[in-house]
């Protein structure tokens, strides 16, 4: 029942600056519209599709006010026509009528790309993935290197969607998966670099590979969770994001390597290999299991079991996968 | 480990193939894992193998078409380019 009514009553601070944010964005568009009659239609018309899914910007600020350098610099090149040269152009009504017609035919060519691509790629479900701050991956990664301390696993839920990665921190992101990825690449250029084995090619299959072992990864989970029947709320961004945070181990593990040799490498390696598995079970074991199970009561069962043999697995084939990825790199 | 996305294609046809190969009448059923035979299971846990039971009829009847055309198609590709 703790777990119940944890997740019940929504914390009153995100819906206060969930409040706030539009009035913040309406202020600067305001202003805007004041700078440059013209360009209303253009602004009103960009706006549209954003407000139609629900408001997201209260996971970013809204920074897109800026908008006025580039019509400025617009209006001058065009009083600048208008004073040089003689023709159609430089009357200004004319030269005013086309720039209109210019900027709306440019918010339609985005508003048609942005269609067809949130059909493919759900673009703002990615979004909230990427809503975080300094203080989260700061956080985030100390948990995923020591993640003893920590006390409440449990994800916030506001309004029935989880809480931005920004304010919680056991909520799932993709922005420290992929720099880990993007390090991992580059580390191991490095580390081939030293040993006299590196061509631009490495580069390349490493990062094939990587993503490959990531694909298969993903899909082995989400078929056996589809065998044991689970009914989580875990989507496929969601096993990406869990499946992604083994780079961060394996870099730690393979800088350790260069910096003090096979034993570092070894023993940072076997502490972050620990430190994922405790992690894995800790963070999955509320979103498979049932709630009985999850309080820590050992629930009889086949299904129950099923479940914890799942969580076991997944979190026990990080460490194979993390140290098959990194042991060609440390000689 | 030198993993390409074609390799990763050619592995998953593979197993798709894996999947839409055995008999149903011939060898599925010999080895109770028909799907006429696994009615058992209308309560709550379904299991494992009813589960995968379940799913091998849907995967063959769905992917018939499109693996007959992809194994053409990588079959000529080996024959062509090694």
């Amino acid at each position: 029942e703790a777990a119940v009514e944890r997740r019940a009553p929504p914390p009153p601070s995100p819906t206060s600056a969930v409040g706030a944010e539009p009035s913040a964005s309406g202020g600067r568009d305001g202003e805007a519209m004041d700078n440059s009659r013209f360009r209303q239609p253009a602004k009103t018309r960009t706006r549209g599709p954003m407000h139609v899914e629900g408001n997201p910007s209260h996971l970013f600020e809204d920074t897109s006010g800026n908008m006025d350098p580039p019509g400025a610099g617009y209006e001058g090149s065009s009083t600048g026509f208008g004073l040089s040269g003689e023709g159609f152009l430089s009357d200004p009504v004319v030269s005013n009528l086309a720039m209109a017609y210019g900027s709306s035919l440019a918010s339609q060519g985005k508003n048609i790309v942005d269609q067809n691509i949130d059909r493919f790629i759900p673009v703002s479900k990615l979004k909230y993935y990427f809503a975080v701050d300094t203080i989260y991956v700061g956080k985030k990664l100390g948990l995923l290197i020591f993640p003893y301390m920590h006390q409440n696993w449990e994800v916030r839920y506001q309004q029935d969607s989880p809480v931005a990665p920004r304010v919680e921190v056991n909520a799932p992101d993709l922005y420290i998966p992929a720099m880990a990825l993007i390090t991992y690449l580059l580390v191991a250029g490095f580390a081939l670099g030293t040993q006299s084995r590196f061509s631009p090619e490495v580069l390349g299959m490493q990062a094939s590979s990587a993503l490959i072992w990531l694909v298969i990864e993903v899909l082995a989970i989400l078929l056996s969770l589809y065998l044991v029947t689970v009914n989580t709320d875990l989507t496929t961004i969601d096993l990406i994001a869990f499946a992604g945070y083994k780079y961060v181990g394996m870099v730690t593990g393979v800088v350790a390597g260069l910096i003090f040799g096979r034993t570092g490498y070894y023993v940072a390696l076997g502490w972050c290999c620990i430190s994922i598995v405790v992690f894995m079970i800790r963070t999955l074991r509320l979103k498979i299991l049932s709630e009985a199970a999850a309080e820590g009561v050992l629930v009889r069962g086949t299904r129950n079991q099923l479940r914890m043999y799942l969580t076991m697995a997944i979190a026990a084939v990080q460490p194979v996968f993390m140290y098959w990825l990194t042991f060609h790199l440390v000689r | 480990m030198a993993f390409t996305l074609y390799s990763l294609l050619q592995a998953a046809l593979l197993c798709v193939n894996a999947v839409a190969v055995p008999h149903e009448e011939r060898f599925l059923n010999k080895i109770g894992w028909g799907t006429d035979q696994s009615f058992g299971g209308l309560g709550e846990e379904p299991g494992i193998k009813s589960q995968l039971v379940n799913l091998i009829r849907p995967v063959r009847m769905v992917m018939r078409l499109l693996l007959i055309v992809l194994n053409s198609v990588i079959i000529g590709l080996l024959l062509l380019f090694g």
